[in-house]
């Protein structure tokens, strides 16, 4: 691990094995853990930011870190990370070691959390459910029975959520099932559509454009503001989707 | 069922009878809502948001009214203290015409009717170049808020009032104001504060920032940062920096799309998600950069060359379409000084209007 005085350039802040430190503007920096998707990367980012949070209990310049697919961006408050004496500069830096030393600090192949739920999602697959079955299958190489059998099987982990509330990218997908995204977005995709892209699968919380490949439908409820828990599916939680 | 089709309540403030542009209910948003998969949400100028809230009395992250170019007119259905700031967009109160100008406060009665006329030319009484309640800058704005004494009572949900367009809940039901919705006003410990007038002039752009940019500088210059993608994008970053840029009629409240000569250099479309912050730049593989405002994704998978910095986001809020924008690499260093000037001048305007910061 090294440290640099180079904050505020576009260099790596600190580094620990594999990992950047990266700058993110002046109010956030961003711990790159892997730049690839994984299962194993994404459960290294969820550890990090549960240690980030375990930080902030005495760093109060802290903000909420957020985990995404293979990293963990950690905003912070910069007028609260300067005090008198220090130059920001060395705040910044001082900061960014610390972060490393958290990444560097995590287990190599961590183990599903154990609070995690597991949820079954009941899934129509093709038809007007799932516009895109077919193609998928010929460009897979495979028929749409067995796609819809390989998903059935997947075991899928919440990894992390984002693009829209309740939206969770489930991982990784088999090998076979990987197919690009749609190069031209579609305007509107009604709510509950379960679909794939490149490693993932999710499912459209509200109707919304996207560009990922219509594969069928639910009728679970993904997010809801106003009662209960507010996502259906958490960081952590495995998934199985049952055809029906 | 819709707050147009309740009861009257004693506790409603405005009846909308033309909702403009796009009107909605915003406060400062829904921090570290990350892992659920929730952005920040809330006023796209918090400056301005918080200029308004002080004016009348309430906490400066109190919810008020986001108003977007084309105002709505508003009927006033019982005696209100409103204040107004952000952009001139015209406001005035019928009957009689009485003009309300950005960083002041007024006194509605009942039966006035709030109408926003449209953008201000600049030769109207407010143009007196501090009509943005504290924007001084070259910008006709694009936003005002609209804040009533004792804050605009709408469901806490997820912790703020603030409207979320995209997912359509927060503010009221979920969606921009329509005609015939009705606001309610939340109690005000002082529900009738005195008229007060915002007096700074913070947020300039430093005059030295605008030499060397032509006869036809543009409306803002935005001081950026290095973001996590600037180390691989130096070509990008430095013809960022190079040209003015045009706001894209496709802008929304997600985000600014510039129009201009394209960012050279590669620019992957499917990086490993990472989280983001309002005011990063990313540039998707067409080289067309976005700036995210606050009804972003918490995560996004396009290269981050830069951030706009912290003391520079509200200006974001006060871009409209056709406005063309510069930008130019700051230190760490630099943007602190500007933060905390920021926050000084803020206390200070606080104390003008006698309020403790």
């Amino acid at each position: 691990m090294r440290s640099s005085r180079r904050a505020w350039t576009c260099a790596a802040l600190a580094e620990a094995t594999a990992v950047r430190v990266l700058p993110f503007g002046d109010d956030a920096l961003l711990i790159e853990l892997d730049t690839v998707v994984s299962v194993r990367a994404a459960r290294r980012a969820r550890l990090l930011a549960a240690a980030v949070e375990r930080l902030r209990l005495t760093r109060p310049e802290l903000g909420v870190p957020v985990a995404g697919a293979a990293s963990v961006l950690v905003p912070f408050a910069p007028l609260l990370l300067e005090q008198p004496g220090h130059g920001g500069l060395e705040r910044i830096a001082d900061l960014a070691v610390d972060l490393a030393a958290l990444a560097d600090d995590l287990p190599a192949d961590p183990q599903p959390e154990r609070d995690a739920a597991c949820v079954e999602i009941p899934t129509r697959f093709g038809g007007d459910a799932g516009p895109d079955l077919d193609t998928v299958a010929a460009e897979t190489g495979l028929t749409a029975a067995a796609v819809v059998d390989l998903l059935a099987a997947a075991e899928l982990e919440v990894l992390f959520l984002g693009f829209a509330p309740g939206f969770a990218y489930l991982g990784e997908l088999p090998g076979e099932l990987i197919v690009p995204r749609l190069a031209v977005p579609r305007t509107r995709v009604p709510a509950g559509t379960m679909a794939i892209a490149g490693r993932f699968a999710g499912i459209y919380p509200q109707t919304s454009a996207g560009g990922w490949r219509l594969l069928g439908r639910t009728e679970v409820t993904l997010f809801n503001p106003t009662s209960g828990p507010p996502v259906l599916l958490r960081p952590g939680d495995r998934v199985r989707l049952v055809p029906r | 069922m819709t707050a147009s089709q309740l009861a009257a309540n004693p506790a409603d403030v405005f009846e909308v009878i033309e909702p403009g542009l796009q009107t909605t209910v915003q406060d400062i948003g829904r921090t570290g809502l990350g892992a659920m998969g929730l952005g920040p949400g809330g006023a796209a100028d918090p400056w301005a948001l918080a200029v308004a809230n002080v004016l009348v009395g309430n906490a400066a992250d109190s919810a008020a009214i986001e108003i977007t170019l084309l105002g709505p007119a508003l009927r006033v259905l019982r005696a209100v203290t409103v204040g107004l700031a952000g952009a001139d967009l015209g406001a005035v109160v019928e009957p009689g015409g009485r003009r309300i100008g950005p960083g002041t406060s007024a006194r509605l009665a009942a039966g006035d009717v709030l109408r926003f006329g449209g953008a201000d030319d600049g030769s109207g009484p407010n143009g007196t170049g501090d009509a943005h309640g504290g924007h001084a800058t070259g910008l006709a704005g694009f936003r005002a808020y609209l804040a009533i004494a004792g804050g605009v009572d709408v469901p806490l949900v997820l912790g703020s009032r603030s409207t979320a367009l995209g997912a359509g809940f927060g503010g009221l039901n979920g969606r921009a104001l329509r005609t015939g919705d009705r606001l309610a006003g939340g109690a005000s410990p002082n529900p009738t504060p005195a008229p007060r007038v915002w007096t700074t002039r913070t947020r300039a752009i430093p005059s030295a920032l605008r030499s060397g940019l032509g006869e036809h500088p543009p409306a803002a210059i935005l001081r950026i940062a290095a973001g996590p993608w600037a180390e691989r994008a130096r070509a990008g970053l430095a013809s960022l920096a190079d040209q003015a840029w045009t706001i894209s009629l496709t802008s929304n409240r997600v985000g600014l799309r510039l129009d201009g000569d394209p960012l050279p250099g590669e620019f992957p479309a499917d990086l490993p998600s990472h989280g983001l912050v309002t005011g990063a730049i990313q540039v998707p593989p067409a080289g067309q950069p976005l700036i995210l405002l606050p009804d972003r994704q918490p995560t996004g998978g396009y290269a981050v060359i830069s951030v706009v910095i912290t003391a520079d986001r509200p200006l974001l809020g006060q871009l409209a379409p056709g406005d063309r924008v510069a930008f130019t690499l700051t230190s760490r260093d630099e943007a602190a000084v500007a933060l905390r000037q920021q926050h000084a001048e803020f206390e200070a305007a606080l104390a003008s209007i006698g309020r403790q910061p």
